[in-house]
């Protein structure tokens, strides 16, 4: 990830304010970088590309672009490792959705969040049931689902959720 | 005994109904009184990606429909759990609540803070609990060696729990096993994600992640895994036969849910109460050792 050097003329001073000025954020403030986030995160492990750490510090020196558009930042488990751990009690998880809040505005969501949002306006649930399983429900005396989206898509409308397209979208 | 709003979540009536099936007769044998409430949608938790205020609404919206009925929520999906807790740690701040509610009002809502989340493990074990199950067992399991995995949301943030678990050192199923006599089994990757969270992002990861613990539990007599969530299941038992091909493996490791098990120990029917036909990876062997 980030391959290339970037000078620090390119940085956004106005980032990290930007990131920590949403409550669910601020605790990044905190962050000594000590990597504890990163050494219990199951997904590191298996992709070391994905690093708590380093994203949480170009959030701080400001690297706006770089972080928004990774990829990376929607490969979190939401497995709260992170948080478990963090000696300064910083919510990695909870700073990773506001990031991701932040780059789905700016166009950079993948299309599977965007398609679940669209469903979720349909049945309500993030899913729509095949054939197979209603019969199963019916043979297995399970009473049938109602799959109503209408309020769904009325929350989804409040919050302007369903606005966002995704990077993959074109 | 006691009386709760079953919330199903999105993954288990439409794709395991079998968790459902088990949840609903345990239940009924312990006198656990489940409503079903045909609003409750999604929990949210996959909507925070898009927008934290989509999916904290959703989360209110489900917590708002439950309370006025005057019900707790029992949960069946870790996630789901995990997700409504939270909501509920974060509603506590007036300013937030108000602001929800303000929003809620639009759909006919509104939401006090009255209720409790509680997962179904979490119901057995605390208002069942472990000697009322021990005495209610009627067929031996001691011969069945099972590895618990716990599922990240039903431990995690601790804060949204009320200290009802460790997380780094959790003992809950270790327990409930242990009650219907079977043996649960330690393991190192005891606590790894199952990474159902990130399937829809990247099957890669999940595949990896899938392969480590399935990995790890080889060479270790193991019957089966024992879970107690629809997506950390689906993860390690249809993942399973695609890890076996992607990487050549020949896994074959029966995925169990803990109602299951503990339906089996009570003597439930194994396909008609228990759903158990319907599992990718075939329990014949651990019905077997069962007596």
């Amino acid at each position: 990830m980030f391959k290339q050097p970037v000078s620090s003329s390119d940085f956004d001073r106005n980032f990290r304010s930007e990131v920590t000025e949403h409550p669910d954020a601020s605790g990044l403030s905190a962050c000594f970088s000590c990597g504890t986030c990163t050494a219990g995160c199951p997904i590191h492990e298996v992709f070391p590309e994905y690093n708590p750490r380093k994203l949480a510090k170009m959030v701080k020196l400001g690297m706006r672009k770089q972080v928004l558009s990774s990829p990376y930042i929607w490969y979190c488990a939401t497995c709260h490792n992170c948080e478990q751990h963090c000696p300064q009690n910083v919510k990695f998880f909870n700073v990773l959705n506001v990031l991701k809040n932040m780059a789905a505005k700016e166009g950079y969501a993948p299309s599977c969040w965007i398609k679940q949002t669209e469903q979720v306006a349909k049945t309500g649930i993030v899913f729509s049931i095949e054939e197979k399983w209603v019969k199963k429900r019916e043979e297995l005396s399970l009473p049938s689902l109602k799959l109503d989206g209408k309020k769904a898509k009325k929350i989804i409308e409040l919050t302007c959720a369903d606005k966002i397209k995704a990077r993959d979208s074109e | 005994m006691s009386k709760y709003a079953l919330f199903l979540g999105c993954t288990t009536p439409t794709q395991v109904p079998q968790y459902e099936v088990s949840v609903r007769w345990v239940c009924k044998y312990f006198g656990i009184e489940l409503i079903d409430i045909e609003d409750f949608i999604c929990c949210g938790i996959n909507q925070v990606n898009l927008s934290i205020e989509a999916g904290l609404l959703m989360a209110t919206m489900n917590l708002a429909l439950a309370e006025a009925k005057g019900l707790d929520i029992l949960t069946l999906c870790a996630a789901c759990t995990g997700a409504l807790a939270e909501a509920i740690e974060k509603l506590k701040d007036k300013a937030i609540k108000d602001r929800v509610n303000e929003k809620l009002r639009d759909i006919g809502l509104e939401y006090k803070g009255k209720v409790k989340v509680k997962h179904i493990s979490r119901v057995l074990y605390e208002d069942v609990g472990v000697e009322k199950i021990k005495r209610e067992v009627k067929k031996d399991l001691s011969d069945l060696r099972v590895a618990p995995h716990y599922g990240c949301h039903y431990l995690k943030p601790k804060s949204a729990f009320e200290g009802f678990e460790e997380p780094d050192n959790p003992k809950t199923l270790h327990r409930l096993i242990s009650a219907i006599g079977a043996q649960p089994v330690n393991y190192e990757t005891l606590n790894l994600c199952c990474g159902g969270k990130v399937f829809p992002v990247s099957e890669d990861l999940v595949h990896s992640l899938v392969q480590k613990k399935l990995d790890n539990l080889k060479n270790k007599r193991i019957d089966a895994m024992v879970l107690q969530c629809q997506t950390c299941y689906l993860m390690y038992s249809d993942r399973q036969k695609e890890v076996n091909k992607k990487y050549g493996k020949q896994y074959n490791l029966p995925i169990i849910l803990y109602p299951q098990l503990l339906g089996l120990a009570l003597g439930a029917d194994p396909a008609k109460n228990l759903g158990l036909n319907l599992h990718t990876v075939a329990v014949d062997k651990v019905l077997e050792k069962i007596t």
